[in-house]
């Protein structure tokens, strides 16, 4: 049984990027533990058995310039000036 | 004109050649199909307005000249919505066509709209859609299946002949098996992904819709093939899979039957006699039918579960508010507004996904949940190739159990993952697998089976699939009030 702390819920919360309200933790941490519990099992046939992985290829193509319209992919964000996307204060002033 | 809602692209194509009926009738027709019906299923979240559909339509005398389609909302039409039926993609427009769609226009197909899907492609029932629910058309209080349940759904109301759809754990067969339309998920790789907003990027697959096995062969075949676009992509060569269509079986053709499918915990006992049944007439029609087990089927489910949720959260990552979709205007600082963007544009079951994604992957995590998960699939893997030394293609259920109401796994949202038990082997190992109709349960539910193949073997399961349909009648049963 995999047993999750709330402090282990907040960081996954945190490497995620994703804002939890206090009322959500609890809901949060009793499901991951019920789907986590579940998901163990991977460990019961896997652990003994070596099972060489399939070996990766890279695949390459030619590094070709295709002439886009930029301007219906800016025109999508949030906001932006120009051709540069304007996001919130990065670096915090004191 | 005669009523056209469910005739096959087949028989469609006839009429247009003999100028029976006229492209842009059919496309009145089959927009005044969704006007008429459409507000009772919710199968689309947008028909497109019969003017700018046209303007697309460029080619005559190709394979699928004027035969109007569906596209599940998280592939690309260029200057569409494309929103993947999430609140953080709602106001996107695609850029550019997906491969696959790009591929069907230029055979002359005519997409017509949008279909609605679980969010993300993340669920067994498309409930988990931001924007409405999809019914059943075989009873409105049961869902259509998912993620592709509104395709499903489009096809099986006779709304619209063909719809692509995508399956990352079985996200095409099982709404076609709970709808009682043909549902084909091909080998990894033969379908490009490129345009296809990922979920699972190493298991996604676009696949077709269609309520005859002739027809899912002949949308196949249009957007199958090799593609620069997308690393993935199969070095296999365009063919015309309705060649593979003889009327006749393989000569000395082997099937194998999962014995622990159909033996399986849970397993409603309509749908194993439906299935029992299916296998009876392959046999009748001359297949060699051997019983086999897969033991690491068993594991399959939580093998998938840990890496779907792997690369989604991987995947997910780029919705950030910045260059696209949803942000949260109000905050102050970057990552509040990472953090709340994510909060409120994402629905709860994708974010619970990105978080069992990120712990499954974490430091301290990884080795007992990725890494084992991607042992298991292989050998899943290993199992399959072996047992098809000495079958040509396997049988097994699509589901479990025939299509339940909405709201019948809230409680318990594991049984719910559990919907894709008999259909993420095959994603995991990257092999194709067909969901054809074959039967109805006593409350008049479609029951559906898989016929499943090694890599690339998808002129074998038309072949089979096709005797198969004409030795049956299930196809050509359709639900009530359309």
């Amino acid at each position: 049984m995999t047993k999750i702390s709330r402090e282990e819920v907040l960081k996954i919360a945190e490497i995620s990027r994703i804002k939890l309200c206090e009322e959500e933790i609890e809901p949060m941490i009793r499901h991951l533990e019920g789907v986590l519990s579940y998901a163990e099992c991977v460990q019961e046939i896997a652990a003994d058995i070596e099972e060489p992985s399939i070996k990766n290829v890279n695949v390459f193509r030619e590094d070709v310039v295709i002439k886009t319209d930029s301007e219906k992919i800016l025109c999508q964000a949030p906001e932006r000036e120009e051709n540069y996307f304007v996001v919130p204060a990065i670096i915090e002033t004191k | 004109m005669n009523d056209l809602s469910f005739a096959t692209i087949a028989e469609l194509k006839v009429k247009l050649n003999n100028q029976e009926v006229y492209v842009d009738e059919l496309l009145d027709f089959f927009i005044k199909r969704f006007n008429e019906h459409d507000e009772k299923v919710g199968s689309a979240l947008e028909i497109f307005d019969k003017t700018s559909i046209l303007e697309q339509f460029r080619a005559q005398g190709t394979p699928l000249s004027g035969i109007p389609g569906i596209l599940k909302d998280n592939i690309c039409q260029e200057g569409r919505l494309v929103s993947c039926a999430s609140k953080i993609l709602q106001n996107y427009r695609a850029t550019y066509d997906a491969s696959a769609c790009k591929r069907l226009k230029r055979f002359g197909a005519l997409p017509i709209g949008r279909a609605n899907m679980d969010e993300f492609a993340m669920g067994s029932s498309t409930e988990t859609s931001a924007f409405k629910k999809t019914k059943n058309p075989w009873n409105f209080e049961c869902v259509p299946g998912g993620s592709s349940g509104g395709s499903a759904a489009a096809v099986a109301a006779g709304l619209i002949p063909w719809a692509l759809g995508s399956d990352t754990g079985g996200s095409i067969r099982q709404p076609a098996a709970f709808c009682g339309v043909v549902g084909l998920k091909p080998t990894y790789g033969l379908v490009p992904r490129y345009g296809l907003i990922a979920y699972g990027s190493s298991l996604d697959q676009i696949g077709v819709f269609t309520r005859s096995v002739y027809d899912c062969a002949l949308v196949f075949s249009s957007i199958a093939g090799y593609d620069l676009h997308d690393s993935s992509s199969l070095n296999a060569r365009k063919k015309d899979y309705t060649q593979d269509i003889t009327g006749k079986l393989k000569e000395d053709l082997r099937i194998g039957v999962v014995d622990n499918s159909l033996g399986a915990d849970g397993m409603d006992q309509e749908v194993v006699s439906a299935v029992e049944q299916a296998i009876q007439v392959l046999e009748k029609a001359g297949a060699k039918i051997k019983r086999v087990e897969l033991p690491t089927l068993e594991y399959s489910a939580a093998s998938y579960f840990v890496i779907s949720r792997a690369e989604a959260a991987s995947n997910l990552a780029r919705f950030d508010g910045v260059r696209y979709g949803m942000r949260d205007k109000d905050a102050k600082k970057l990552h509040d507004m990472y953090l709340n963007t994510r909060h409120d544009g994402f629905g709860q079951e994708v974010k619970t996904r990105i978080m069992v994604g990120n712990y499954v992957l974490s430091a301290g995590h990884a080795g007992r949940f990725y890494e084992n998960a991607k042992r298991v699939q292989r050998m899943i893997r290993r199992e399959f190739k072996n047992t098809f030394n000495d079958v040509d293609l396997l049988i097994m259920p699509t589901h479990p159990a025939p299509a339940f109401k909405f709201g019948a796994f809230d409680v318990d949202k594991l049984q719910m993952d559990l919907q894709d038990y008999f259909t993420c082997p095959m994603n995991l190992a990257g092999i194709p697998a067909i969901s054809l109709p074959c039967g109805m349960t006593q409350n008049k539910m479609p029951i559906g089976f898989q016929l499943i193949g090694p890599h690339l073997s998808e002129g074998l399961i038309f072949q089979t699939a096709h005797v198969y349909e004409q030795n049956t009648k299930w196809h050509t049963i359709h639900p009530e009030g359309f």
